[in-house]
């Protein structure tokens, strides 16, 4: 178990490399360039101040150069300061991380608890107009993407129930019901989308498990339903389920860049959004190796959830 | 490319559909109409309240020497003062209205050759009770630091290298010496950029991105990007009585939807909407709202030629490209007939009505016969290839875009390739001045002043020249306009420019929106004017908005 655990995090380190390779590479490779941005921003800037400031922030400097002091600023946990605000990266990651996590973690429980009985009852429930209802849950979740889904419940929320969340964000410590507020609309959006491809995961396995003879056996010794499905078929059954929500934390954050748009939320989404259209190179870079490590870790955390699940999975 | 409808575009487009055929929009034909401007309320002022805003704009940059941008200046110039101001909306008689006013200054006066300004400075200012201000007294040295601190570096160098030297025989004088004549000198300090900063702060940061501390009626509390800006009275604010309300918060908010629902719900009081449907809607769940069609002075838009180039530089190519576009059904299609046909440079300073297709001349109306003949005559009757590069800054541009390409296909057989670019690209590229074919041009938005909408604009030496102008007579009549004293010659001068511009299609402007200030019911005071959107570079008027609740 140990090996495995140490061979998957070396092995993690040509992962975060050839993640570092493409972001740098990616960031130099599109048009146009933080100074230039910075150049938009304000109106217009001389050459000789342009050169000026290329040259404070060393990127005047060859691409290998400016690839190797990066590397070094990233494992010494010192990634440097936004080109724009000139604000300490490790300060706006401070501000911007709790946002998404919480955000995040309301998602991932909503959307579980939306997935797995809904799930659940269209198994159950087979072809039967639950699970149709079910199923075509899980579908308009799969298609309809976050900005849509979105927009339309802060319209109509807006337009039914004359509210919103409130805008201008406060934190979970300084303002709960505030925050709570905040989040709920957004964490729902959210999880909406994540639910889908659990619930039909959910209602695929949970249909195989009630085929398995050892619930037959159940059936047989006369358990009640809620006992034979709840104890005995949905333990199993859920483990295949915890592979695809490791999977969709992937989807997740990718959610979170829009989502934190449309409901005003200054977390790590917003951050990143912003700082690729500024090329705002030391934030992007940060924020999608920190992205690539957080994935590289839930991954591996995912892969040893299962020896727990299942005691007849060994690792070597 | 912008040709094609992506499905992210689609669905997005089908979410507001939806949301506009859910909510009851009417159809544009039975849109009541709006009132122009919102005179001043007859009740007396109420201190007190809150007002907020969900804002699109949230300020990287908050140097007033490093950035022209809108984000900064819907607070900056409450923060901070004018030497001389624009009326606000409580003193304007209409949008048009560009009368100025004392700000930091109480009067001021020109040399009879209008290259010496001498400006009283108001007794009594004090900057705001912060350190290392703490509420000291302003003088006319503060003011000659910070216009040497603009000329020194930034993107207000070009207006402030004019300055020659300056001298303050004493506490409340301040004497402007200029390299050359400019009668219209005082109306460049006016813009809305031209806030005065305080020299510690410039010398202890080293710069003015940290802190912002002015002597103007807000002080800056709060600052937290992506969340708000709080802006709190200042008690010490030499307007007493002003401002009236206790706090003004700026909400960020990047998408449009959730600030029109913000404003729905009452957490925002103002917003801004482009076409009469979107007012419609806002209208519809809010019926008290009130709404302001504005109507802009000029088009901040336009069709930039490579016209230092082939085929570009034959004004034939021009005006037969500029007489193939059909500008009026841009106007009905695009911006549901709520719109500008395109002019540079304000119609105020020019005639006393917006100008119609017939005041712009020939080559503005849309003429594809004649069009065609013209270019044919230019060596290029079976048309050419040519690339046009745009930012999309609304969704209304792309449409805009692709009727050009339209038009310029069927009218002249000129196949124009569109590249639809990010924001950083197509500033780099647009500003850069390099690129050939067409591009989706613009001018800065900040200012209204007849000198900057001319000279600085259209000289060819100037570096604020994007459309790449370069016309003997045009350079000659943008600098004799800054040494013309009387209105009049002013007005005389100003008509030969924009028509030697219209005939000579040397920036070809395109249809604008004009869109709509829609407000709470309880707002006061609250009118935009001639570029002076209360939400915008005329946030200074806020100072006078007072809450009827």
């Amino acid at each position: 178990m140990y090996k495995y655990v140490i061979r998957r995090l070396l092995l993690a380190i040509p992962v975060l490399l050839m993640s570092s390779l493409i972001v740098f590479g990616l960031m130099r490779v599109m048009p146009g360039d933080a100074l230039i941005a910075l150049m938009g921003e304000s109106g217009n800037i001389n050459a000789k101040e342009l050169a000026k400031l290329r040259a404070d922030l060393g990127l005047d400097r060859p691409y290998h150069e400016q690839y190797l002091l990066w590397l070094w600023q990233m494992v010494t946990f010192n990634p440097g300061h936004s080109i724009f605000t000139n604000e300490p990266i490790p300060v706006a990651l401070k501000k911007a991380i709790p946002v998404t996590l919480e955000l995040a973690a309301i998602a991932l429980v909503l959307g579980l608890l939306i997935a797995v009985p809904i799930g659940v009852l269209s198994a159950t429930r087979q072809d039967k107009p639950e699970d149709y209802a079910g199923r075509v849950v899980a579908v308009s979740g799969l298609s309809i993407p976050d900005f849509w889904l979105g927009t339309l419940v802060i319209t109509f929320a807006a337009i039914w129930f004359q509210w919103i969340p409130p805008i201008g964000y406060a934190s979970l410590w300084d303002d709960p019901l505030r925050n709570l507020q905040q989040f709920l609309l957004p964490a729902a959006v959210l999880g909406f989308r994540l639910s889908s491809a659990t619930m039909r995961m959910t209602r695929s396995t949970v249909l195989e498990v009630l085929r398995e003879d050892y619930v037959r056996t159940a059936w047989a010794k006369g358990l009640a339903g809620r006992i034979v499905v709840y104890k005995h078929a949905l333990k199993n059954a859920l483990i295949p389920v915890v592979t695809i929500v490791g999977g969709q934390l992937g989807v997740l954050l990718a959610g979170t860049f829009v989502v934190e748009t449309i409901f005003a939320l200054p977390g790590m989404g917003r951050l990143t959004v912003e700082a690729i259209l500024y090329r705002d190179y030391p934030i992007v870079q940060t924020n999608v190796m920190l992205v690539a490590a957080t994935l590289v870790t839930l991954n591996l955390i995912v892969d040893l959830t299962y020896a727990w699940l299942d005691p007849r999975i060994r690792y070597r | 490319m912008a040709s094609r409808m992506s499905r992210r575009k689609f669905l997005g487009t089908s979410a507001a559909g939806l949301t506009i055929a859910l909510s009851g929009a009417r159809a544009h034909a039975q849109t009541p109409a709006y009132p122009d401007w919102i005179p001043t309320s007859t009740k007396p002022p109420k201190r007190g309240g809150v007002i907020a805003r969900a804002s699109a704009w949230d300020p990287p940059v908050i140097d007033p020497r490093h950035t022209q941008s809108v984000g900064l200046y819907q607070f900056a110039g409450l923060v901070y003062n004018r030497l001389i101001r624009y009326a606000f909306s409580d003193e304007a008689g209409s949008p048009t209205d560009m009368t100025l006013k004392g700000d930091l200054a109480e009067s001021w006066q020109g040399s009879a050759d209008h290259r010496v300004w001498t400006f009283k400075i108001r007794k009594g200012v004090k900057w705001q009770n912060l350190p290392p201000l703490n509420g000291r007294e302003l003088t006319a040295a503060d003011i000659k630091y910070c216009y040497e601190a603009y000329a020194k570096e930034g993107v207000q160098a070009f207006t402030f290298q004019e300055i020659e030297g300056m001298e303050t025989p004493d506490k409340h004088t301040l004497r402007v010496h200029l390299k050359s004549p400019n009668t219209l000198f005082p109306q460049n300090m006016a813009e809305p950029v031209a806030v005065v900063f305080p020299r510690e702060v410039l010398e202890e940061d080293g710069d003015l991105k940290k802190r912002a501390i002015g002597t103007g009626p807000f002080i800056l509390k709060e600052h937290t990007r992506k969340v708000r800006i709080v802006l709190q009275r200042n008690p010490d604010y030499y307007d007493s009585g002003r401002p009236y309300a206790d706090q003004y918060t700026i909400l960020s908010t990047p998408d449009a939807a959730t600030r029109l629902a913000a404003f729905r719900t009452g957490q925002s009081d103002i917003l801004w909407v482009a076409s009469p449907s979107e007012a419609d809607v806002v209208r519809k769940t809010n019926p008290n709202a009130v709404v302001q069609a504005y109507h802009n002075t000029l088009a901040p838009f336009g069709l930039a030629l490579a016209q230092d180039r082939p085929p570009f530089n034959d004004v034939r190519v021009r005006r037969a490209i500029s007489m193939a576009i059909d500008r009026p059904k841009q106007v009905a299609t695009v911006y549901e007939n709520h719109g500008m046909l395109g002019w540079g440079v304000p119609w105020i300073y020019v005639q006393d009505k917006a100008p119609t297709a017939k005041d712009l001349g020939p080559y503005w109306e849309y003429k594809p016969a004649e069009a065609k003949k013209l270019l044919a005559e230019a060596g290029h009757g079976k048309g050419f290839e040519t690339t046009l590069f745009y930012y999309e800054y609304f969704p209304q541009m792309t449409s805009q875009v692709q009727l050009v390409q339209q038009d310029l296909k069927r009218n002249l057989n000129i196949d124009v390739k569109i590249t639809k670019l990010d924001y950083t690209t197509y500033y780099g590229r647009y500003v850069e001045g390099k690129w050939d074919g067409l591009s989706w041009g613009f001018q800065s938005g900040h200012a209204i002043g007849l000198d900057e909408r001319t000279y600085h604009y259209m000289h060819s030496k100037s570096t604020k020249n994007f459309f790449r102008v370069n016309d003997p007579q045009i350079d000659e009549l943008v600098t004799r306009l800054r040494q013309t004293p009387d209105p009049a010659g002013q007005r005389a001068i100003a008509k030969r420019i924009v028509d030697r511009e219209y005939d000579q299609v040397l920036r070809m402007w395109m249809p604008y929106d004009n869109g709509f200030l829609i407000t709470q019911p309880h707002v006061r005071n609250g009118a935009s004017r001639a570029l002076r959107r209360t939400d915008g570079y005329g946030a200074p008027t806020i100072a006078r908005i007072w809450l009827d609740k």
